[in-house]
């Protein structure tokens, strides 16, 4: 049942684990706990990708700014800031805490509206080295701390699939008292379910039934109806091969990535994105959907803009670069 | 520029040498730190509440985006007297600064510039520079600019800094106390790094202050703080640049800048327009530096002079009526007859002097109107300031002059701010400017961080900041050396030659002195 297990593993214990039916190579799992100690130095490999990381809250700012999430809790809140998230593969970190610090503390007072709204987030990663690397560097932040405590922030060390069959956690279900079997509630679902950097480290394994697809379409299980799915990838093109492979790894002083990061074979093409969220959509894979086919597709989005580092400047939002190289993209999934 | 070179020199600095390093230097203290306990903890902690720390205070609070976050400032001096200061309509301190266009504006955009007294400062249309060794002239306004039916256009804005002070104090106050720490009255008595606390928050990166009240009454013990953001905007020996272990070099220019806040003569016959304020500035090669008079209201005027120390302490010691002639003589006399004039015998008992001037024939004024029957005088009249008629009582002082320039403005949870950061030769009148800059591109960071859930103190944040000012503040610091080391050279040799050349090209081609005047805002 639970085959599919996702994402860049990293540690022994996790490669044990996922070992037989994992979607992640062995390749990827050595390359990545090799960076582990290094995550968050500044200066450190994975510089590039901490560079990034301001882009991303832009464009989640500009996906809302389009369609804001219908507001879950129907409860009196004084917050316009009501949003769940969800980050899968979040690695060390890096895009999970800085949501976290833009969480704000509840307060007696009337809130502004936050460029991402949001109220609470869950970040996973089947990675054990790797979601110990970030609650350490959490704990270094009082506010995120704080966030951690009071479960506003949690990380989980734990696959999509694991999510997927799991019952939704006690504290978060105060409204409902569902004491039937785990199995038969729905999974726990997210007004914004986040994807960064992850769709091209997936390895296709037709054999076990593991693709980019099925994986997509198991992420927009848990988003909720009015909810987004949002990611960011990198095309495979002739221009993207040359700037992440030959360039981005070259050797010192040109690379700025470390070798064996990327595998220009299994990038993704926005169109092949799109195609894909649509199939996982018509689906309906979640099995409550009442909808199914052409008709799940009704208010859904789609959303694709292409981003461009330029050494010195970093990175910058550039609008018909997606079939480049790097970009964002956004599905929102009908009410 | 800055971040290519950190790219290519990555490589070599391995993390744990980074934390090594880090731990090994992070220490400043004038007293031993006691305490695991969990301090209290702020977004920003500025320490110095000059105008670049509390304008950062001011921009943050004006801010939307950063208006909540818990901030706190501390500062030695006694901000109760600074926020009380006032005086009469005849009289201005002597410590004054020319703001340029683009501080004005930030200052009106954080809505500071609304309590500032408007009628105690002094807008300027027009500036007046000149070789005093070759009469080579330079005329900065904006009239190649301007429309005939407009106003001439502002080139800066002369403010006293306590003025100036004052209303970043009500403009703080203004914002409400939510959140918001001043520590008056209160020294840092030591900065290390926090530690961690068991159930708690990780603060062994974090910088903690221990705070000493400076009024020895009180035995309560040291507040510790603790500083997500710690900028030192404490001036040109930071105990924060200290903490943060980072180098500072520069030198010493061996020259004073003598102040003085001078009344000029009523009658201004010379602009037919009494809404054109000009400043003036006179090189003067063989005495060590510029002078320059800048515009004041109620006729008056501020003088700063860059001469050489022992120049400046023979002025200093002169009686006012020998300094006002000195004064009127070093914008119209040749080099030869000031250098003459600077080394005439003092009179040697001032105080009887003084008393009987009325009567007297002061000396200096003497050989002032003896020597200028046979100087040739510009065409223009307007080229020459107004005479000096007075000069406010205790009003003549003078500072050293020095470069400095920090090796970094960013450490990690560090950020360094006006003279912390950079102390550069006043001849521009671009010090407090630089400052005001630096403080809007850190709020900016700031602002920028908060809105896109980055940790204000991390590096990756920082390092947009200094990426923003540290190139420019270098370029306007070695513009002003230069200069500097140009116009100390005196005769009529190459050098006197060339810059004279250079001047009268910069004069008469419009274009490239409207690039140096926008270059200069």
């Amino acid at each position: 049942m639970a085959t599919r297990r996702a994402l860049r593993t990293l540690n022994h214990l996790a490669t044990r684990r996922a070992h037989s039916t994992s979607s992640v190579s062995a390749n990827e799992l050595s390359h990545f706990s090799a960076l582990a100690s290094s995550w968050w130095d500044p200066q450190g490999p994975s510089r590039v990708l901490h560079l990034m990381n301001p882009l991303r809250h832009d464009f989640i700012a500009s996906c809302l700014s389009d369609a804001l999430p219908p507001s879950s809790t129907s409860t009196t809140t004084t917050t316009p800031n009501t949003l769940r998230y969800l980050d899968i593969g979040c690695g060390g970190g890096i895009f999970a805490e800085s949501l976290a610090r833009s969480i704000s503390p509840p307060s007696p007072t009337s809130q502004t509206a936050t460029p991402t709204r949001a109220a609470a987030i869950t970040a996973i990663d089947p990675s054990t080295t790797l979601i110990q690397i970030a609650r350490d560097h959490a704990r270094r932040d009082p506010t995120v701390a704080a966030h951690l405590r009071s479960g506003r922030f949690e990380y989980k060390n734990c696959t999509l699939e694991d999510l997927i069959t799991a019952a939704p956690p006690q504290q978060q279900q105060q409204q409902t008292s569902s004491t039937s079997t785990p199995t038969a509630t729905p999974p726990q679902t997210y007004d914004i379910v986040t994807l960064f950097e992850v769709l091209e480290h997936i390895e296709s394994t037709p054999a076990a039934g593991i693709s980019p697809q099925s994986f997509l379409a198991d992420c927009l299980r848990l988003v909720r109806p009015g909810g987004w799915l949002i990611g960011s990838t990198i095309a495979r093109t002739v221009p993207s091969w040359l700037v992440n492979q030959v360039i981005a790894e070259a050797p010192w002083p040109i690379g700025v990535v470390p070798r064996g990061t990327h595998e220009w074979q299994k990038f993704v093409n926005p169109e092949e994105v799109e195609a894909w969220v649509q199939e996982g959509l018509m689906r309906a894979a979640d099995g409550r959907a009442v909808r199914a086919g052409a008709a799940a597709l009704e208010g859904m989005r789609w959303k694709c803009v292409g981003v461009v580092y330029f050494p010195g400047f970093g990175w910058k939002l550039v609008p018909g670069s997606e079939s480049w190289g790097n970009y964002f993209w956004a599905v929102r999934k009908g009410v | 520029m800055r971040s290519l070179v950190r790219t290519a020199t990555r490589p070599y600095v391995c993390p744990s040498c980074h934390l090594g390093r880090l731990s090994a230097r992070r220490r400043f203290a004038s007293a031993s730190t006691p305490s695991s306990a969990l301090p209290e903890i702020y977004d920003v902690v500025c320490v110095g509440g000059g105008p670049a720390g509390l304008g950062l205070l001011a921009a943050l609070r004006a801010t939307p985006a950063t208006s909540k976050l818990k901030v706190a400032l501390v500062e030695t001096q006694d901000l109760e007297k600074a926020r009380s200061w006032s005086l009469d309509a005849q009289h201005y301190s002597n410590r004054v600064s020319s703001l340029t266009p683009s501080s004005v504006s930030f200052l009106q955009k954080i809505g500071v510039w609304d309590h500032v007294d408007a009628a105690r400062v002094q807008p300027y249309q027009e500036m007046q520079v000149w070789d005093g060794e070759t009469g080579s002239r330079i005329t900065f306004d904006w009239s190649m600019e301007t429309s005939p039916f407009e106003d001439l256009r502002t080139v800066a804005t002369m403010t006293e800094n306590s003025n100036l002070v004052r209303a970043l104090l009500s403009r703080i106050a203004e914002s409400g106390d939510e959140n918001l720490s001043i520590f008056s009255n209160t020294t840092v008595s030591s900065i290390a790094n926090g530690s961690d606390i068991p159930d708690g928050p990780d603060l062994s990166a974090w910088p903690v202050l221990s705070l000493a009240p400076t009024t020895s009454s009180s035995a309560q013990p040291p507040k510790q703080i603790a500083a997500r953001l710690l900028v030192g905007a404490d001036g040109i020996n930071s105990p924060v640049r200290r903490f943060a272990d980072i180098s500072t070099s520069g030198w010493d220019y061996d020259r004073h800048g003598v102040v003085a806040t001078l009344s000029l003569s009523d009658l201004d016959p010379v602009h037919s327009s009494p809404n054109i304020k000009t400043a003036f500035q006179r090189f003067l090669p063989a005495l060590g530096g510029p002078i320059a008079l800048l515009p004041l209201p109620n006729n008056t005027a501020s003088l700063v002079w860059s001469t050489t120390v022992a120049n400046a302490a023979y002025l200093k010691s002169l009686p006012p009526r020998a300094f006002i002639a000195t004064v009127n003589a070093a914008f119209r006399l040749s080099m030869t007859d000031l250098t003459y004039m600077l080394r005439m015998e003092r009179p040697s008992t001032t105080s009887p002097t003084s008393t009987d001037s009325s009567s007297a024939i002061d000396p200096h004024e003497d050989e002032l109107t003896w020597r200028l029957q046979h100087t040739p005088q510009p065409r223009k009249p307007s080229q020459l300031p107004p005479l000096v008629t007075g000069v406010q009582e205790g009003s003549v002082a003078s500072f050293p002059l020095r470069f400095r320039h920090a090796s970094s403005y960013i450490s990690p949870r560090v950020a360094l701010v006006g003279d912390a950061a950079h102390v550069i030769h006043p001849l521009a009148g671009q010090g407090l400017n630089l400052g005001l800059g630096d403080v809007a591109a850190l709020a900016q960071t700031v602002e920028y961080a908060a809105t896109h859930g980055m940790d204000a103190g991390d590096l990756l944040t920082l390092e947009r900041y200094a990426a923003d000012r540290f190139a420019t503040n270098a370029k306007i610091g070695v513009a002003c050396d230069v200069l500097h080391k140009l116009y100390n050279v005196p005769g009529n040799g190459p050098v006197a030659w060339a810059r004279s050349f250079g001047l009268d090209v910069i004069d008469s081609v419009p274009f490239v002195k409207g690039l140096l005047m926008r270059g200069a805002q």
